[in-house]
């Protein structure tokens, strides 16, 4: 009991002595604006292709085709990564097994098909929905 | 517009029409409007072909400026030389530069447009800033390099070099011009010279617009707000000059950096939210104002045509004089 109480003595003038800079450190965290995140200014494109609107997406694609359906299929490439921890060529490589192939092509095309069906969604949401759809056609292939 | 039919104009008469100012203003008007409705023929084309057509078919359409241009030099009238030059210039700016740095930068090489918006401060959308103005934008040193061309030609007539040449104290070294107004070609002058100042003028544009280089705050403003001044002063300055021009085809060619010029300050004004030319880029929405201003230009070209010309302008020279 006096150990403890000696313990807990210790504990309370640690926990005094912490306190009031750990205090002030989460009032300045929770102060702190959390950071825009902004690129180099001359460039084209977005900070995170996958979090804007899909019909922002569709002009993009309408304007530039090429460079806005690779940018997505990049950010569905670090997505399927992330959730199946294969890179995207073994995650339709496994999907190849069943129904048309997944080309580069195929996945611009899904991706597009989807924001144009769907102008309300976010670009992740078009993601969702092809890694929904390799996710089933590997499930049909095991 | 025919060889034939410019020739055939009745011979010059004092005409109480076709004098200064008249001359200028229809001109200068031409000019200002054609630069309008080269952004709506170009969208027009691609909508009309469809952009796969349009990139595809783009090297063969620049071409036929050329060819336009072989029959222009080959040709002895400056009227028809000035036009044709003209016409030819503004089809091989747009096929073979911005249709082919639309195909390199949207279909080739994957580049993105410009985003407005991205810090939250409007709608996230797209700027006008599309990938091959991305690319023009680099080939401002190779402007800038053909621009020493003719700072250094001593068979330059353009004021604005002969300015430099003077300022430069180039005029001793270069010497007398070895041409006469005889020996020039007017159909590839009008050519390269329609050419260039369109080609300078986007550079103005892109290089005051890129946000890489100017930011987007105080300094994109103030060097914006700086460049409609000169671009008012300038065009201003030129436009003092052409309205007391006589001759149609002088007055034509004066006229092309004067209309361009002019029209740096629409780019400006719309990049700054003060105004728009969408009229000029979707004629589908606005189908009763582009047909008007499209009419407009037409009536412009043809009274041009028709206007009284001085036998220099036809190809006509005065014989010399005999003892």
């Amino acid at each position: 009991m006096k150990n403890g109480s000696c313990c807990m003595n210790l504990l309370n003038r640690n926990y005094r002595r912490h306190a009031l800079p750990a205090l002030a450190l989460l009032l300045a965290a929770g102060g702190a604006s959390a950071e825009k995140l902004v690129m180099p200014k001359g460039m084209g494109g977005v900070p995170d292709i996958g979090a804007i609107p899909c019909e922002v997406y569709s002009e993009m694609v309408r304007i530039a085709p090429l460079g806005s359906r690779h940018s997505l299929i990049t950010w569905s490439a670090g997505y399927l990564q992330a959730v199946t921890g294969k890179p995207l060529q073994e995650v339709v490589n496994a999907a190849d097994r069943t129904g048309p192939p997944w080309t580069y092509d195929r996945l611009g095309d899904e991706l597009t098909a989807f924001c144009t069906a769907n102008p309300k969604a976010m670009t992740r949401d078009a993601v969702l929905s092809v890694a929904r759809a390799l996710e089933a056609k590997q499930g049909a292939a095991k | 517009m025919s060889e034939a039919n410019t020739i055939a104009q009745p011979a010059p008469a004092k005409s109480k029409l076709w004098k200064p100012p008249i001359v200028g203003l229809v001109t200068f008007v031409l000019m200002f409007l054609a630069v309008g409705l080269g952004h709506t023929m170009m969208v027009m084309i691609e909508h009309y072909l469809g952009r796969q057509t349009t990139l595809a078919v783009s090297p063969l359409l620049g071409f036929s400026g050329i060819v336009m241009l072989w029959y222009g030099v080959k040709s002895k009238n400056e009227t028809f030389q000035t036009w044709i030059g003209f016409f030819g210039g503004i089809v091989v700016w747009m096929c073979w530069v911005e249709f082919f740095y639309m195909w390199y930068g949207r279909m080739n090489w994957g580049m993105l447009p410009r985003m407005d918006g991205l810090t939250g401060e409007g709608p996230l959308e797209i700027s006008g800033t599309y990938p091959e103005y991305m690319i023009m934008g680099a080939t401002v040193g190779l402007l800038l390099m053909m621009l020493c061309f003719y700072t250094f030609d001593k068979d330059t007539r353009c004021n604005m070099f002969l300015w430099f040449q003077d300022k430069l104290g180039l005029r001793e070294g270069l010497g007398e011009s070895t041409k006469t107004a005889k020996d020039r070609n007017y159909a590839i002058i009008t050519f390269m010279e329609t050419f260039f100042v369109t080609w300078f003028c986007y550079q103005w544009n892109l290089l005051t617009f890129d946000p890489g280089l100017m930011g987007k705050g105080n300094l994109f403003l103030a060097v914006n707000l700086g460049s409609v001044f000169i671009a008012v002063v300038w065009a201003g300055f030129c436009f003092t000059r052409l309205i007391q021009f006589k001759r149609t085809a002088t007055a034509l060619r004066y006229a092309i950096p004067v209309g361009n010029i002019a029209w740096v300050n629409v780019e400006i004004l719309e990049k700054l939210d003060l105004m728009s030319h969408e009229v000029f880029l979707d004629p589908w929405s606005h189908t009763l104002e582009a047909s008007v201003l499209f009419g407009a230009l037409v009536t412009l070209v043809v009274l041009l045509l028709l206007a009284p010309k001085k036998p220099s302008e036809l190809g006509r020279r005065a014989a010399p004089a005999t003892k």
